[in-house]
């Protein structure tokens, strides 16, 4: 989401003063690599780069790739095999072990949905979307759609495309998408013609809520600034929650514990810290949000003190249930022995980036198999008639 | 309107089809970039266009694009392979084994090998110009490093066993490359399944330009190395300096689709015009085919007049019909047909002799005109001569 936020920025800009861009894709990959499907990278007809679509060894090629397709206004299919050792465009071995194919698409802003449009309206709210683009592997020098398609989380759809037959398959795999939560490849099949469809399934941008402004809450805006989270800080003292001392947080509430959920949309990817030091603003706001849908909610503190708000939440005889505990972490944190202000927010952001991803935060090199499983990348077959 | 003369040469060259020359246009004026140009578009437009020109002609035979190193034709696709293989692996040893009727480019290059220390084994072939596989293997010594077989003869059109051959130098380990200058786009050529480590091939041969040609070097199982023949900036991997011929690539990269396209109802078509004039030919009293009738490429046909000298026909004909003796590059010369003096024929009977070879563009008007002729001006000599 970060690097979409800037590709959106960096495309106004590049408007604005009147320059051509391209917004190169990655939309299928078959084997590994740095960045996967998904990611995303603009270039303007100056050549300027933002978002990335490796850790930095394709840029070089797509960029010359992408002035081309500025120039001829037209998309491109690139494939790059990352396996090859010898690969004399790469220059350097990679080791990445991967084929990945980028489309780059030149960005027509008289097209009302233009890629970089339908990328503004998945930022205009929080929400899930999925996102349609498509592309002809088996004839890369063909005309390639592009990104086309937007399915919003109220059923909105944003995009043409003039095939009605296809139009509808890519809709009911968009909804499966949506359902499932996950990005879907697909191959449609209409006679001998054939078009890959990387629908891609975008959650909204994690949403960091700090309760809590003490001086510790900083570095934990700070590393959700750098990976792009929407962050609250959330604080009864005026004293501390102001915008001077959160220059950059999108938000800053001063509030009465029992009045701060009214202001706060929780989703599926909304987590909550709660790091007051104060154990009467914690234990009001833990006894509301055990009641809502939060996934992940943050206690800072020893066990005991967390032992302590549990016993205190459920003195009336009101028990918690397993899913509302399963949903409490404390002490908050890896295991990383933390200890500063800044080693805690990483112990604390790296938790919450674990369980977002429902991953177990072990060391890589312990883990047998790749880092990322196949299954997600299988391409699907789908005659259409 | 029949132009003449009848075109019956194709073997020699072919005339470039007309969506081949018109894909290859606008890169000699408007487009006219260097595809080694990095830093521009005029460059980076001729590079994908030459890529696209790689991708199908890597397409057309079963390989990948990396594989296609592009050269000015044929010749020097042999030259490459077989100096670029004796360079490369002299450390391994030093003997190349070929055969007596391959292409003079091959038999020149073995030549010069020769001259450079080098020891080249020329298998014999038999009367129908296949050579013998278990002399081949008995051929191969400590110290061979490379076996090559044509995969089609020039001149009689025969189809050399392939496969097995790769199978044979892989056994041994020992590299192999084939020219198929001829085969391509005639007949399946492909290197998955035909399992060579070079292959030769040229433009002109397939409705493409003159002056391109390719080498496919293997890349996997085993990877190939070649001393580069032509130093000078790298270009091709490193494999052939000197900037490429972006219009003929074009041009060749166009007709390999082509080929892809048209291949087996062109061939099918071709080799039925082709059986409808050795027919009508093979009914004159004293003529005869060189070579058998199966297991060659469509459009040949190499026929012997044992009354007629075929220099005499070529020359009374040469209003009506254009035909050859033999291949091109060594009607030249007065020598007999060295393919056919190792098939076993005699020079009289070699001097005898004629290639036919038909097209993408011979028509059965074309043919119903010229077997007249060429049957008339056979019986006249048979009547002078006899």
């Amino acid at each position: 989401m970060k690097e979409i936020k800037d590709i959106i920025l960096a495309a106004e800009e590049a408007l604005k003063q009147g320059r051509q861009s391209a917004l190169a894709t990655v939309v299928y990959l078959d084997g590994s690599s740095y960045r996967r499907p998904g990611a995303r990278m603009l270039v303007t007809e100056e050549g300027r780069m933002t978002g990335a679509i490796s850790g930095g060894c394709l840029e070089g090629d797509a960029l010359q790739k992408a002035l081309l397709v500025i120039n001829q206004q037209r998309a491109k299919l690139v494939t790059y095999d990352t396996s090859d050792e010898e690969d004399i465009t790469m220059g350097v071995q990679l080791g990445c072990n991967g084929i990945i194919q980028v489309l780059i698409e030149p960005v027509h802003p008289e097209n009302e949905n233009n890629p970089i449009e339908l990328l503004k309206k998945i930022n205009s709210k929080r929400q899930q979307v999925v996102l349609i683009t498509l592309f002809d592997a088996a004839n890369k020098n063909n005309a390639h759609p592009g990104t086309l398609l937007l399915l919003e989380e109220g059923g909105n759809v944003s995009g043409e495309i003039e095939d009605d037959i296809l139009k509808k398959a890519l809709l009911e795999d968009a909804g499966d998408a949506m359902r499932k939560q996950q990005s879907l490849f697909k191959k449609y099949k209409t006679g001998i013609q054939s078009m890959e469809a990387f629908i891609e399934f975008i959650p909204p941008t994690v949403s960091l809520v700090i309760v809590g402004a003490g001086n510790d809450a900083l570095p934990m805006m700070n590393i959700a600034e750098i990976l792009g989270w929407d962050c609250t800080v959330v604080d009864g003292r005026a004293s501390h929650a102001n915008s001077d001392r959160f220059v950059t947080a999108c938000k800053v509430l001063v509030s009465r514990p029992e009045k701060v959920l009214e202001q706060i949309y929780i989703d599926e990817q909304t987590v909550f810290l709660l790091m007051t030091h104060n154990y009467n603003y914690d234990l009001a706001m833990l006894r509301l949000l055990v009641q809502t849908n939060a996934i992940y909610i943050g206690v800072l503190g020893p066990k005991v003190k967390l032992d302590r708000l549990l016993e205190e939440i459920q003195s009336d005889g009101s028990m918690l249930n397993a899913e509302q505990l399963g949903r409490i972490y404390g002490p908050v944190g890896l295991d990383i022995g933390a200890e500063t202000a800044g080693e805690i927010a990483i112990s604390v952001i790296a938790e919450i980036k674990t369980v977002l991803a429902q991953r177990s935060g072990q060391s890589l090199r312990n883990k047998a198999e790749m880092i990322h499983g196949r299954e997600e990348l299988l391409m699907e077959e789908k005659r259409l008639h | 309107m029949m132009k003449l003369p009848v075109y019956l040469d194709y073997n020699a060259t072919t005339p470039c089809d007309p969506q081949v020359l018109e894909a290859m246009l606008p890169w000699f004026t408007e487009k006219f970039g260097n595809a080694a140009s990095r830093s521009h578009l005029f460059g980076w437009e001729a590079a994908e266009a030459v890529n696209i020109g790689r991708e199908q002609i890597a397409s057309l035979i079963g390989a990948s694009p990396k594989e296609i190193i592009f050269t000015s034709g044929a010749t020097e696709s042999d030259n490459l392979a077989i100096k670029g293989v004796f360079e490369m692996y002299a450390a391994k040893g030093n003997h190349i084994i070929t055969v007596q009727t391959e292409h003079k480019a091959v038999l020149d290059s073995c030549d010069h090998i020769e001259k450079m220390g080098g020891q080249v084994t020329y298998l014999s072939v038999d009367k129908n110009g296949l050579i013998n596989t278990e002399e081949l293997e008995a051929a191969i010594t400590g110290k061979t490093i490379l076996i090559t077989v044509m995969y089609a003869n020039n001149e009689t059109g025969l189809i050399q066993p392939i496969p097995e051959i790769a199978r044979i130098a892989k056994k041994h380990g020992i590299i192999f490359f084939t020219d198929a200058t001829q085969a391509l786009g005639k007949i399946p050529v492909n290197v998955l399944e035909d399992g060579m480590d070079l292959m030769a091939m040229s433009a002109h041969k397939i409705y493409g330009p003159k002056g391109v040609g390719a080498l496919y070097v293997r890349r996997k199982d085993p990877r190939v190395r070649l001393t580069a023949q032509m130093n000078g900036g790298n270009h091709e991997a490193g494999f052939r300096s000197g900037t490429l011929n972006v219009p003929g690539i074009i041009g060749f990269g166009k007709a390999c689709e082509l080929a892809s396209r048209l291949q087996p109802a062109e061939s099918d078509f071709i080799s039925t015009l082709r059986n409808h004039l050795e027919d009508s030919l093979l009914s004159l009293p004293g003529s005869i085919r060189n070579g058998p009738e199966n297991g060659r490429l469509p459009q040949v046909s190499n026929l012997q007049f044992n009354n007629c000298l075929s220099s005499d026909l070529m020359i009374s004909l040469n209003k009506y019909i254009a035909i050859a003796s033999g291949s091109a590059c060594s009607s030249a010369s007065p020598e007999p047909s060295h393919v056919l003096i190792a098939m076993g024929l005699s020079e009289k009977e070699a001097h005898h002799s004629l290639r036919f070879s038909l097209g993408r563009f011979t028509t059965k008007e074309e043919l119903d005109f010229a077997i007249p002729k060429i049957r008339q001006e056979v019986e006249r000599l048979n009547r002078v001569y006899s």
